[in-house]
């Protein structure tokens, strides 16, 4: 299906041939080479609702993120630009294009085009303006940063995107990472910053929210006295953003040692739990005397179980548990579209939590 | 008390726990449509934890039965599969309440049952009652529910009622079910569904209007020609319809509720606001406002009716209307149904608005489509061939949910030729996500105490109130308009054809 383009500038550490990203095309020409593309087929139809710019900083990225975004085109379609950069070897920079096609309900051919970039050594300004120039425009562009901010996140950067995604619980120093982001927030505020570590989180919450609308549950909100939240020891944050969720949503303040206080000066004690064994987020508990509120997750499993327990009283449903991985998590986020403003409410007293630590 | 994790998560309405009672449970639509639909909602995590589910039908049965022949269509038809770890504790959920409709006694321990579930939950429970039973039912289930005090809700908690189509055979019916409603459940406990309007792209109505700032400019007199609605249905009466339909007829069925649903979302004002009156407030005004085919001559003049004979659909032989199962040889119940319809408000005035309706068509489709006058014709009128068309925005219900827009454009080259050339948006290619079913998501809303999908009494009287001048001009007059006959798997009778190239306009082809 491709014409094949020989490009003269082939870098040390990446195999010359690399099929599995499609045909090597010369930087000046992708348009060209995607036009063609299209050309070759007249039965495929070409979908995009977004830019899909995904970043990475790992060595072989490029063929994993192709994979991922084979399947994410699934249901999600759009422009995907993948870029690799190392920045230790000497300059060069190499793109490939090729389009991922998925039968859409068993009936038409639909699909998304890609086009991927490897970029290496240090030229100032050249990430940016080459991957750029290949949006597709008038749409959004959704940036998922895939490891630590690194220094090739700016403000100049942060000014075009429309949504970054990250996912916290990959970063060594997440304080940091998450300040540098407060600031661009500052000078952008309408980019929506989504975490995956709080993506993580989302069947937990929505189970929460879905058992206190019980007439049983309801009432021992205000008079909740422990809360017991387990992760596995990876997933310290969205523990600790699901705990501040807790308290922001119900109007507690943390007030130090593991506890906190309500708005009519009640202690609550909070516990976090870290285990080796725990699924990403294993349980959250919430307890007013004999009535306990919890939603659970086992390893592995793909349900969560919601329960109510009061005396006699005893309800449990099933709901569907949060994906683990990254790709599938990004999926679940930009089928969700949007804003991510409760997000945003929960941030300074998460990091409040992340630093009592 | 308010539930303040519900703040910020998601941007809908809050579904309760409740315990749902389904009048109708061992029919089809339970076993088909509602069950699944529920179990749908359970494998998303929609379900609100702690819903019962109580089946209220005639027919011996224990939960057990009853279970089993849910589940075994269940895993025919459910969306999203069969997953024995959701389904088992859901299905625990669901009883089985055997009772005849008129039996008092039946709702006694129905009651009883309902205070056993609620005591459960500290004395209170909310209830939500389905009747999706045989429309001759519907009198005796409402007031024996009145009887047995179901109708009124505990302290702190609500009590809904669901009632299915058809709301009425003709106004006065249809004005007694009101009453007969209201005298039970109160107005804004009552939910009058209509699945259509839990489809994905009616409810993009009001997005597409009122979202997009190109669209609402045009929308009026000044800009658009006409429009047309087409619900186009391949089949017949396969299955025993032909009982059911011989009572109702395409007029009756479909456009009595659905498609003059649809009509009042394409036709309506914008809303003061999204709330359920607000958006049925204008709704209901557009139906108020239709001009009234009320003596026999205009309806002979702006309504066709007619009937198939035999033909072909999909390459095989079908029969006609009155050789189909369970339908009269001498029948006068129309398959087919277009009608011409004027709406005499400041925006309408003038623009013909076109609904057809028919079975036997070459294809199953539902669309909407606004045909926009032609720009003046002073620079392209003289090139050969002239102008193509007009903009045609067209926006498709059912399958292949999805919207496009038709404009001309140059064909490439040195002479300067147009044709025309389609901007095209399919749900299916841009969201890979299916949408949920439209039952799943109007059985959410109702536990929401959201009815903004739902049709409101007065909505339902206005559209009778236009119906049955057509309905007594066909069956009642001495001046009866005739039935019109159409080749079965053809776009439907000549006279159709006839009534719209009046106006100058054609039917679109699809």
């Amino acid at each position: 299906m491709f014409l094949t383009t020989p490009n003269s500038e082939m870098s040390s550490n990446f195999p010359a041939s690399c099929p599995e990203l499609g045909i090597e095309v010369p930087i000046s020409a992708i348009d060209l080479e995607l036009r063609k593309l299209w050309e070759q087929d007249e039965a495929r139809t070409n979908a995009s609702l977004m830019n899909l710019v995904v970043y990475s900083e790992k060595s072989g990225s490029l063929l994993e993120n192709s994979r991922i975004i084979n399947d994410l085109t699934r249901d999600n379609a759009c422009r995907a630009i993948l870029v690799e950069i190392d920045r230790e070897e000497a300059a060069s920079l190499r793109a490939w294009i090729t389009a991922h096609c998925h039968l859409s309900h068993g009936q038409k051919s639909v699909c998304c085009e890609q086009i991927s970039f490897r970029l290496t050594g240090r030229v100032p300004g050249r990430f940016r303006n080459t991957v750029f120039a290949h949006l597709n425009s008038d749409l959004p562009l959704i940036f998922w940063w895939q490891g630590e901010l690194s220094d090739v996140f700016t403000e100049r950067l942060a000014s075009v995107m429309d949504r970054l995604i990250v996912d916290s619980s990959l970063w060594r120093e997440p304080q940091i990472s998450f300040t540098r982001i407060i600031e661009e927030l500052k000078v952008n505020p309408a980019l929506v910053v989504q975490d995956l570590a709080w993506t993580r989180c989302w069947q937990f919450r929505v189970g929460i929210a879905s058992l206190f609308d019980d007439a049983v549950a309801q009432p021992a909100l205000e008079s909740m006295d422990q809360i017991r939240i387990k992760h596995s020891p990876s997933d310290r944050n969205t523990a600790l953003q699901l705990m501040a969720w807790l308290a922001v949503q119900a109007g507690w303040k943390p007030s130090g040692n593991s506890t906190f206080e309500t708005k009519t000066g009640r202690k609550i004690h909070a516990q976090i739990e870290s285990c080796a064994d725990s699924a990403p987020l294993g349980l959250v508990e919430l307890s007013a005397g004999k009535t306990i509120v919890r939603v659970s997750h086992e390893k592995d499993s793909v349900h969560l179980l919601r329960e109510i327990e009061s005396g006699d009283y005893h309800v449990t449903s099933l709901s569907p548990a949060d994906p683990e991985s990254s790709p599938d998590l990004v999926a679940q986020q930009l089928s969700r579209g949007g804003k991510n403003s409760l997000f945003l409410k929960i941030l300074p007293t998460f990091l409040e939590l992340l630093g009592s630590k | 008390m308010s539930n303040p994790f519900r703040e910020d998560l998601v941007s809908r309405n809050r579904p309760e726990p409740c315990t749902v009672v389904i009048f109708g449970a061992t029919g089809d639509l339970t076993h088909r449509k509602l069950i699944p639909a529920l179990y749908n909602l359970a494998v998303d995590g929609e379900l609100p934890t702690g819903v019962n589910i109580i089946g209220f039908a005639r027919r011996e049965k224990t939960d057990e039965e009853f279970r089993l022949g849910l589940e075994q269509l269940n895993r025919k038809v459910s969306r999203n599969g069969h997953d024995e770890e959701v389904w088992n504790p859901f299905i625990n959920s669901v009883s089985y309440h055997q009772s005849e409709f008129t039996d008092a006694a039946g709702y006694t321990s129905l009651a009883k049952r309902l205070d056993e579930i609620d005591a459960e939950r500290g004395g209170k429970g909310n209830r939500l009652f389905y009747i999706a039973s045989a429309p001759e039912f519907f009198d005796d289930i409402l007031l024996h529910l009145k009887k047995a005090g179901l109708n009124e809700a505990k302290a702190g908690c609500w009590a809904r009622v669901i009632v299915e189509k058809p709301f009425g055979t003709d106004l006065k019916t249809a004005q007694h079910l009101n009453q007969v409603v209201n005298q039970t459940f109160h107005e804004a406990d009552t939910y009058r569904i209509d699945h259509y309007l839990g489809k994905e792209t009616a409810q993009n109505l009001m997005v597409l209007r009122f979202a997009n700032a190109i669209f609402e400019p045009l929308w009026n007199s000044k800009h658009i020609s006409h429009i047309q609605i087409t619900c186009a249905e391949n089949l017949g009466m396969e299955g025993g319809r032909g009982g059911y339909y011989e009572k109702s007829g395409a007029l009756r069925d479909m456009v009595q509720n659905h498609l003059l649903q649809l009509l009042s979302l394409v036709a309506m004002e914008p809303p003061t606001d999204l709330s359920a009156d607000g958006v049925r407030d204008e709704k209901v005004k557009v139906i108020r406002s239709l001009r009234q085919w009320d003596t026999p001559e205009k309806v002979a003049e702006n309504v066709i009716r007619a009937q198939y004979t035999a033909g072909h659909v999909d390459g095989n032989p079908v029969p006609g209307y009155r050789e189909e199962d369970r339908v009269s040889p001498t029948s006068e119940t129309e398959a087919y149904v277009a009608v011409r319809l004027l709406i005499d408000t400041w925006r309408w005035s003038g623009v013909p608005f076109y609904i057809r309706m028919g079975k036997r068509l070459p294809k199953k489709s539902t669309e909407i489509s606004v045909h926009f006058k032609d720009a003046p014709s002073v620079l392209f009128g003289a090139l050969p061939g002239g102008v193509p068309g007009g903009n045609v925005l067209v926006i498709r219900i059912q399958p292949d949910e999805g919207i496009s827009l038709r404009m001309v454009s140059k064909i490439p080259g040195t002479s300067l030729r147009l044709e025309p050339v389609k901007m095209d948006f399919h749900y299916a290619t841009s969201f890979g996500k299916g949408s949920p079913e439209a039952y799943e998501r109007l059985i959410l809303d109702a536990m929401a105490g959201d009815a903004t999908l739902f049709a409101r009494r007065d909505e339902v009287e206005e559209a009778w109130r236009f119906i049955d001048h057509i309905e007594r001009a066909w069956h009642e007059s001495d001046n009866k308009p005739p039935m019109a006959e159409f080749i079965a798997g053809s776009w439907g009778p000549r006279e159709a054809d006839d009534m719209i190239q009046k106006d100058g306009n054609t039917w679109r082809r699809l």
